[in-house]
């Protein structure tokens, strides 16, 4: 999803599914215990039951779509063989288990010990990857700002604050263009390298950041004029209730998450 | 308020005999850092359902004013405020702007700059739901005020999917959603193009028709804001109130004195006072191109030759006169306008060949198999709609963009195959916004960065940026960070930093947009003069009085092609040619093309034809 094409406000794709339906804070609440424990996590399993629960909850839920397919089907497989192989010709092979041999080059070898300290680490990644997905697949920026002002006491004027920040990306994405475009045809900061790359987007920052902080004091003044923050709440147009089903998804990935972590028990203490 | 001032407001209520719905007496706004205030001491009235144009010259502090009227300045906008402005009876300045939302709404220049939301219905209810509506109510809100600007249909879409007349039809809307009963506009069509300006036009012509707004306007394009004005206020340069009255007292009776003030007016107006000038009885004095029409089919041309001027070198020169207009050139107040290769024809060697050019971007064909050719000395405009692919052949020209090889040469090279160093010193190239090529920290350093970049000793370099500082007024601001010029000053760096490796010819990507008529004169003029020194000059506006008035060439642009390449007024006697091409005669032109009893009036184009200032 380029920078170009993202619009946070959009209603996420044509699919429906019935998360589409739930509350954004419980598609965000329910994988939530699961992704801060899989950060600690060392096995293969456990990243992989959640990889195989959060597949299903999005195949099942979101409603089949082109991007979805994609995403899962391409973008995390692919991510987790680039990070895995990557992972495994990184780590410190004195460390790790060398009694299995998979390749041998010279005095180079990988061990499978290796390869299992990369794909551990790459699954757990895909893992919670996936997992934040189940919200950010089926749900909109205004939805969240929404449930997080109705629900979470996030007061709403950061919440829309926020929203209308989203607007500014592609605005710099195509501002910095032209700026890349004029400081080349100056012929500024030419050169290859780290240092001339450095000394060049340096060069590009000031006249951003002064585009940046006069667009930003205009929206804030417009926004003014429209009474923005007159009162301490605003009318509410799209309620995003709580409702009984979304208790029961938040429960119910608890429950399967704690189960996962029973039966597999990935810390090794046992 | 002092008596005086309060006595002359009373009295202007009392005419209307309406109770004023804004009240401004002798503001006076200083911004934090500045030396003088500005406005210094405005005064006016607007009574419910009224339309006031808010006219002044450069920097006579309409914009601050204008965010006085809201509140939004001193609250929002720190700065000292003298005098008072009240509404409905309300202090603007102790007034919470919340407050105020509801009796004043306000539309900006930079329409990308007042959208919070995703789609038009949540972005016009946006204001609404900020003051605690029901949901009933706000719905309502919302759909007559998309209804009123035509975007209803619209309403499930992203903003950002709007044309920018459509954007600022969007931003009106969110205004009338508040349900002030005063409008508030900043220079709302600024960054528009011409199709935009109508559109916008067009729903507040609806607005004021139904009557139930009252419009404040600040606008420096007069020639659309004029028809629907009912009042006009003029600020002198200090942001003194000097004149206060509907549109014939003040627009028509005091123009040569606006004029002289430096207030800009529509263009129909100027050209009538030229035309007085050479003699014409022009009573009253028309103020649109529709009303300059008929006044001067309604008027005999000067009988004895008046005395205006010029055995019209410019109009001579593209082989027209226009006689009992334009003789005697005594006062010497001809134009030093150069139009030497005009139409192509004659004038210098060949600057810029272009060959069969196809420039594609993605699967997009954005120029198809273009020719052009350009003589040293020529000024050209390129113009065409938006889309039309203007900007990307001034960018292939200039090697901005990569382009085939072996289709462009630019000073006798070709871009795709010279690095930008030996090309700075062929052709040079302004950006729309002067910021953006700044990369230097002080003035100097930017214009010694393209002489340090030929490799030229230092002795060289300082000599020459200290003559480029000198010519562009710059000299003392020689060690300022570029960013902290002024707008105009910013522009004329732009300039001089890309004529300074020794470039002969200047190419400029819509240099006018959103600036003031002020600004984008000090440029043109600017321009002018270096193209009088011999330098090419390649334009590509949206504003069509303005390439009438400078460009004695023109090149249109249509879907990737070059439709039309000729002498400007030639192009211009081309009604057909205009409409096709999606873009709209000058005023000046509209006014006059269809003129029947003076032939020789019909032909002209620009002001300069009809002979010396009033």
């Amino acid at each position: 999803m380029s920078v170009a094409t993202f619009d946070p406000y959009a209603s996420t794709g044509a699919a429906r599914g019935p998360l589409h339906g739930l509350n954004p804070l419980a598609k965000l609440g329910a994988p939530l215990p699961a992704m801060l424990l899989l950060v600690v996590v060392r096995d293969l399993g456990t990243p992989l039951a959640f990889l195989v629960v959060a597949y299903a909850v999005l195949l099942l839920g979101a409603g089949l779509s082109r991007l979805l397919l994609l995403v899962l089907g391409v973008a995390v497989p692919a991510a987790v063989a680039v990070i895995g192989v990557g992972m495994s010709l990184w780590a410190d092979a004195a460390r790790v288990d060398r009694s299995v041999e998979v390749v041998s080059i010279g005095a180079w070898t990988l061990y499978g010990g290796a390869l299992e300290v990369g794909f551990a680490t790459a699954l757990r990644l895909a893992a919670i990857v996936s997992l934040a997905l189940v919200a950010g697949l089926t749900t909109s920026g205004p939805d969240l700002v929404r449930a997080s002002v109705q629900h979470l006491r996030v007061p709403y004027r950061i919440g829309y604050t926020a929203l209308a920040a989203f607007r500014f990306v592609p605005r710099f994405g195509h501002e910095l263009d032209v700026i890349r475009q004029a400081h080349r045809v100056r012929g500024a900061h030419g050169g290859r390298g780290p240092f001339a790359a450095v000394a060049r987007w340096w060069g590009y920052i000031v006249p951003l950041l002064a585009g940046a902080i006069r667009h930003a004091e205009r929206v804030a003044l417009a926004m003014d004029a429209r009474a923005f923050g007159a009162h301490p709440d605003r009318t509410e147009r799209h309620p995003v209730p709580f409702r009984r089903r979304d208790v029961a998804f938040v429960a119910l990935f608890w429950l399967l998450s704690a189960a996962v972590f029973w039966l597999l028990f990935p810390w090794g203490l046992g | 308020m002092t008596p005086a001032a309060a006595a002359a407001a009373d009295a202007s209520a009392a005419r209307l005999g309406r109770a004023p719905l804004l009240r401004v007496a002798e503001l006076g706004v200083t911004h934090e850092g500045a030396d003088a205030a500005a406005p210094a001491s405005a005064t006016f009235d607007v009574a419910p359902g009224e339309v006031v144009l808010l006219l002044g010259p450069s920097g006579c502090g309409k914009s601050s004013l204008a965010l006085t009227l809201n509140g939004l300045l001193p609250q929002s906008v720190p700065a000292t405020v003298t005098g008072s402005v009240a509404v409905n009876g309300l202090d603007t300045a102790t007034t919470p702007v919340a407050r105020l939302s509801t009796f004043v709404g306000m539309v900006f220049q930079d329409p990308d700059a007042q959208l919070v939301t995703g789609t038009l219905l949540d972005e016009v209810a946006f204001g609404p739901e900020n003051l605690r509506m029901p949901v009933d109510e706000v719905l309502a809100r919302a759909e007559s005020a998309l209804r009123r600007v035509g975007l209803w249909e619209r309403r499930g879409e992203n903003p950002d999917r709007l044309s920018g007349g459509g954007r600022q039809r969007l931003a009106i809307a969110c205004a009338l959603a508040m349900g002030s009963p005063l409008l508030v506009l900043d220079e709302p069509t600024a960054n528009l193009d011409p199709q935009g300006i109508e559109e916008v036009y067009a729903a507040l012509g609806e607005l004021v028709a139904a009557g139930d707004r009252a419009i404040v306007l600040i606008e420096h394009n007069l020639d659309a804001a004029v028809s629907i004005t009912d009042r006009v206020v003029v600020l002198d340069q200090h942001g003194r109130t000097v004149a206060d009255g509907d549109v014939d007292d003040v627009l028509r009776g005091r123009a040569a004195e606006l004029h002289e003030m430096g207030v800009w007016l529509p263009v129909s107006a100027l050209a009538a006072l030229k035309l007085r000038a050479a003699g014409w009885q022009l009573d009253p004095l028309p103020l649109t191109p529709d009303e300059l029409r008929a006044a001067v089919e309604d008027a005999a041309a000067p009988s004895a030759p008046a005395p205006a001027h010029a055995e019209g070198r410019s109009a001579h020169a593209e082989g027209r006169s226009v006689r009992g207009l334009t003789e005697d050139d005594s006062r010497g107040a001809a134009p030093s306008r150069s139009v030497r290769g005009a139409g192509g024809g004659g004038g210098g060697d060949t600057v810029i060949a272009v060959r069969d050019l196809t420039v594609t971007r993605g699967r997009t064909e954005i120029l198809r198999e273009v020719d052009l050719t350009v003589r040293a000395g020529e000024f050209v405009a390129i113009v065409g709609a938006n889309g039309a692919g203007k900007t990307t052949l001034l960018q292939a020209v200039a090697g901005v963009i990569p382009t085939p090889k072996g289709r462009i040469l630019t000073g006798g090279v070709d871009p795709a195959r010279t690095d930008l160093r030996a090309l700075s010193r062929r052709i040079g190239f302004v950006f729309q916004n002067p910021e953006h090529q700044f990369i230097a920290h002080t003035v100097f350093d930017e214009l010694a960065h393209g002489l340090r970049q030929q490799r030229l000793p230092e002795s060289e370099v300082r000599e020459r940026a200290t003559e480029m500082l000198r010519r562009f007024g710059l000299e003392s601001k020689a060690h300022v960070h570029p960013f902290l010029l002024s707008g105009g000053q910013k522009r004329r760096l732009s300039v001089g930093t890309a004529l300074v490796a020794g470039a002969p010819i200047l190419a400029l990507d819509e240099p006018t947009f959103g600036q003031d008529r002020a600004r984008a004169d000090e440029l043109l003029a600017l321009l002018q003069d270096l193209n009088a020194d011999g330098t090419t000059i390649l334009v590509v506006t949206h504003d069509m009085q303005l390439v009438t008035e400078y460009a004695s060439r023109t090149v249109v642009v249509s879907d990737g092609r070059i439709v039309a390449d000729a002498g400007t007024s030639a192009i211009f006697a081309d009604d057909h040619l205009i409409a096709r091409a999606g873009l709209r005669l000058p005023p000046l032109r509209r006014a006059l093309q269809g003129v029947q009893r003076h032939p020789a009036l019909a032909a002209v184009t620009r002001l300069a034809e009809l002979g010396a200032d009033a």
